[in-house]
């Protein structure tokens, strides 16, 4: 790193200067845009998410995997299980492409933060694709019967 | 005022619905976010997405911590993972340049990460600390970090305090702040030992 760890240790704490070089670099934080604050603050809207989703979990990002890497460029895939439905996707440059766990037909939605941007069914072995969304954080919202299913949040 | 609530009250209340709360939080570990996301030199385009993911995924984390201490580790933790999943995604479809993976193992090191953590929480306790001081002595604190450096003469003068006694003033001052309840708090919470090598934080049991 660059710039400087400050290390105020226990002893240096009874030191005045020590003190305010550590209350300067305190007070000298990051600055951060007011509409990256703005979203932040508005992020808290989704606290109140339809409580009947089940939250599934990202359990395999091909991006974060070396031995893909190795192997070398192709789609980033995506595995998100939850307990009664899982969902697989793959991201290619135009679109989403992805498939129910069990198979079956279903309504899948993509949103991001400020609401719905697409929408599609899954047919009857799950599988659907999705114009792939701009930048910044989307999440899938994946119904099958009475199964309701709802990804974490990631920019694709 | 900022600095009268603590992470627990912060937490609780935004878990029953206070946007307050929240509010608060953002603004008290924003700061923490975007100094994680610095080292990964993403562009401001991308270091807004990580910020908006963290937060997005803080709301639905807030039932799981319990502990005060966990909110700014798991903060971190995400920020750098949802940093990391960028760059490698971006590594990905760019050449692969020797040097900059290099950096990165550098930078995925976890021990600066809790660096980065611990000196963002001891900024926090003073900031914090600072705010339960008296706007006098807040100001007088505020004068003598100023950039560009004021001299006494200056600060007396915008104070309408006597040049002789602002040396006594700031060592009143900063016993204020080192006592105050904030950096208490902190530093009984021990963490500052691990700075000299004791024991490390296991990230692997956040988020």
């Amino acid at each position: 790193m660059s710039r400087g760890v400050s290390d105020l240790t226990s002893a240096r704490w009874d030191d005045d200067d020590a003190l305010l070089t550590e209350l300067r670099a305190a007070l000298d934080v990051p600055a951060v845009p007011e509409h990256v604050v703005a979203a932040a603050k508005a992020a808290y809207t989704w606290r109140t998410i339809d409580e009947e989703l089940a939250f599934a979990v990202l359990v395999y990002d091909s991006s974060l995997d070396d031995s893909a890497l190795v192997r070398g460029e192709g789609p980033r895939t995506l595995l998100f299980e939850g307990d009664q439905l899982s969902v697989e996707i793959e991201v290619t440059e135009q679109s989403v492409i992805g498939q129910l766990i069990p198979p079956g037909p279903g309504r899948i939605t993509l949103t991001n933060p400020a609401g719905p941007v697409a929408e599609t069914d899954a047919d009857e072995v799950g599988c659907f694709v999705l114009p792939r969304p701009g930048r910044g954080a989307v999440r899938l919202i994946c119904r099958c019967g009475e199964d309701a299913l709802c990804t974490p949040w990631l920019p694709l | 005022m900022l600095g009268t609530r603590t992470n627990t009250d912060l937490v609780e209340a935004a878990a029953r619905g206070d946007q307050d709360g929240w509010d608060e939080i953002v603004q008290r570990y924003l700061p923490l976010v975007f100094s994680v996301i610095r080292r990964y030199r993403l562009s401001s385009k991308d270091a807004e997405d990580v910020s908006q993911t963290v937060w997005l995924r803080l709301v639905e984390h807030l039932d799981a911590i319990r502990e005060p201490r966990a909110l700014p580790m798991w903060i971190a933790t995400t920020t750098r993972n949802e940093a990391l999943r960028l760059v490698t995604a971006h590594r990905r479809t760019t050449p692969v340049d020797p040097l900059n993976t290099s950096a990165l193992d550098a930078e995925v090191d976890s021990a600066a990460l809790d660096e980065e953590l611990l000196r963002a929480e001891r900024q926090q306790a003073i900031r914090d600390g600072l705010a339960e001081l008296s706007p006098r002595h807040r100001e007088l604190l505020l004068l003598l970090v100023a950039d560009p450096p004021l001299s006494y003469e200056e600060i007396g003068a915008r104070l309408g305090m006597p040049v002789g006694s602002i040396g006594p003033t700031r060592a009143r001052c900063l016993a204020r702040l080192r006592g105050s309840s904030a950096v208490q708090v902190f530093l009984s919470a021990g963490r500052d030992m691990d700075v000299t090598g004791g024991e490390r934080l296991d990230f692997s049991t956040v988020g």
